[in-house]
C-alpha cells in the first residue's frame, strides 16, 4: 500500500482520513486547490515515532510543493457528519522547508493523542485508538479568504452564505475578526452584503508561523469580496455540491486573482 | 533510533521490575513531544491519555489551584493514566521549553495484554508501590 500520494490519489478514508479524500474528490473534480500530498496514518505513525527513514520519505514527497506549506490533520473520523471534530486537531501553518514536515507531523499526531482528544473522543463515545492522516499543501498569502456554507447553516435557506476577511482565512476561523458576511440566492443575485469589522489580517512570517497585522483604518470596515469575486464563489458552491453533494461547509481563498478552494465537508449543524 | 533511550526508562519505577528486552520494547513505544513556555500540558479533571517523562526543561504543577513542587529532567508523570485512563489529577504548565518522551494508552495497553512477563513486571512494580504507600515493609 502506498502510505505517501498526491491528493488525486487519496480515496480511502480509513487511510488517509476524510479530509484528505475529500481533498482528493475535489482535484479528481477538477476544483482548484493549492497542490498538495496525503500521508497515511501509518506513515504519521512512523514520522511520529522518530523513524528516520519515514521522516526522509516525507521530506522527500513534500520537496516538489511550493514553500511554504500548510500541514494539516485528517484523521479517519474527522469531520463525519455525526460529530465535528473541528478544533480537536491541528493545522500548522507557513512551514518554510521540507524538513520541518517530520516536525509538524509529530505535533499532528500528538494534537489526537492529546488529552483533549481524548476527552472529546471520550465524550462521543467514542474509545478507538485515533489514526490520523496528514495533508500537506502549498500555502497560499490570499489578499482574502473565508468561509462559505452553500446552504444557510443557521435556518436552512436555499442560499450561500460567505464570510470573508483580509490575509489567511484562520482570522475567520478562529473568529479574530468580525468578517464581511454576503448571501447569494441559488439564481446567483445577491442578496447581501454586510461588511464586517476587520482589525486584523493573519499573514505568513518569512522564518515560519504567522503574525497578527494591523488592518489600514480604511479597509476595516470597507467589503473585502467583490461583486465579480462573489460570482466566482457562487460557482465554486455550484461546482462543489455537484462533486460532493448539498449542504457543503467551505473554506476558500483569493490569491493572485484565483479562488481556491481549500477544504470542503458536510455541514455538521443546522438549525430549525 | 526511535522511542526514548532505554536507560531514561529503566528509571521509571513503574517499569522497574522488567527485564533488558522488555524495557528496550518499552522504550520504542515513546515519541517525543515538545511544549513551549507557557503551554498546558496536563489539565486537572481531564481525561488522561498519556504517560510523560521530561528529557529537559521545566513545569509547575498545581493541585485544586494550589502549587506543588515543580517538575524538571527527569521527572515522570502520568503513568496511572496507562493502566485506567482516568482523569488527570494536576494542573502542569511548562514554564520553559518542556522536551518530553510520551507513551500513549493505546500504545501501551496492546504490549501488556500481548506479552505476560510485561504484565507480571508491571504487577510486581504496583503491588510495591502500594505497599510502600501503606507503609507495609516490602
Amino acid at each position: 500500500m502506498r502510505t505517501i500520494v498526491p491528493l488525486a490519489d487519496a480515496r480511502e478514508d480509513a487511510v488517509f482520513g476524510s479530509k484528505a479524500v475529500g481533498l482528493g474528490e475535489a482535484v479528481r473534480g477538477g476544483l482548484p486547490l493549492p497542490p498538495g500530498v496525503a500521508l497515511a496514518g501509518s506513515i504519521v505513525e512512523e514520522v511520529a515515532s522518530g523513524e528516520e527513514e519515514a521522516i526522509r520519505m516525507v521530506a522527500e514527497s513534500v520537496s516538489d510543493l511550493p514553500v511554504p506549506l500548510a500541514v494539516r490533520s485528517s484523521a479517519v473520523d474527522e469531520d463525519g457528519a455525526k460529530a465535528s471534530f473541528a478544533g480537536q486537531h491541528l493545522t500548522l501553518l507557513n512551514i518554510r522547508t521540507p524538513e520541518e514536515v517530520g516536525e509538524a507531523v509529530r505535533e499532528i499526531w500528538w494534537s489526537a493523542n492529546s488529552d483533549s482528544a481524548i476527552t472529546y473522543r471520550q465524550r462521543v463515545g467514542l474509545f478507538a485508538r485515533p489514526s490520523v492522516g496528514v495533508v500537506v499543501q502549498s500555502l497560499l498569502d490570499p489578499t482574502v479568504a473565508g468561509v462559505m456554507f452553500t446552504q444557510n447553516p443557521v435556518n436552512g435557506a436555499d442560499e450561500r452564505v460567505i464570510e470573508a476577511s483580509w490575509g489567511l482565512g484562520e482570522a475567520v476561523v478562529a473568529a479574530q475578526v468580525i468578517p464581511d458576511l454576503f448571501r447569494i440566492a441559488r439564481s446567483g443575485e445577491i442578496l447581501e452584503r454586510t461588511p464586517g469589522l476587520k482589525k486584523i489580517a493573519i499573514r505568513s512570517l518569512p522564518e515560519g508561523g504567522t503574525y497578527e497585522e494591523q488592518v489600514p483604518a480604511e479597509l476595516r470596515e470597507a467589503l473585502c469580496v467583490s461583486d465579480e469575486e462573489l460570482g466566482r464563489l457562487h460557482a465554486l458552491a455550484t461546482r462543489c455540491e455537484e462533486v460532493y453533494g448539498p449542504a457543503r461547509d467551505i473554506e476558500w481563498a483569493i490569491a493572485s486573482g484565483e479562488l481556491y478552494l481549500l477544504q470542503c465537508r458536510a455541514v455538521t449543524r443546522t438549525g430549525g | 533510533m526511535p522511542g526514548a533511550p532505554v536507560e531514561v526508562i529503566q528509571q521509571v519505577p513503574l517499569f522497574a521490575e522488567l527485564g533488558e528486552e522488555d524495557i528496550a520494547r518499552v522504550a520504542r513505544l515513546f515519541k517525543k513531544r515538545e511544549f513551549i513556555p507557557g503551554e498546558t500540558v496536563t489539565k486537572e479533571g481531564s481525561g488522561g491519555a498519556a504517560f510523560f517523562l521530561i528529557e529537559s526543561g521545566q513545569a509547575e504543577v498545581s493541585v485544586n489551584g494550589r502549587p506543588r513542587p515543580p517538575l524538571k529532567a527527569g521527572d515522570h508523570f502520568g503513568e496511572i493514566a496507562l493502566i485506567d485512563g482516568a482523569e488527570r489529577s494536576a494542573t502542569i504548565t511548562a514554564t520553559t521549553d518542556l522536551v518530553c518522551y510520551g507513551l500513549t494508552f493505546w500504545d501501551f495497553q496492546p504490549l501488556v495484554q500481548g506479552d505476560a512477563a510485561i504484565a507480571w513486571g508491571l504487577l510486581q512494580s504496583l503491588v510495591g508501590r502500594l505497599r510502600a504507600a501503606e507503609g507495609e515493609p516490602q
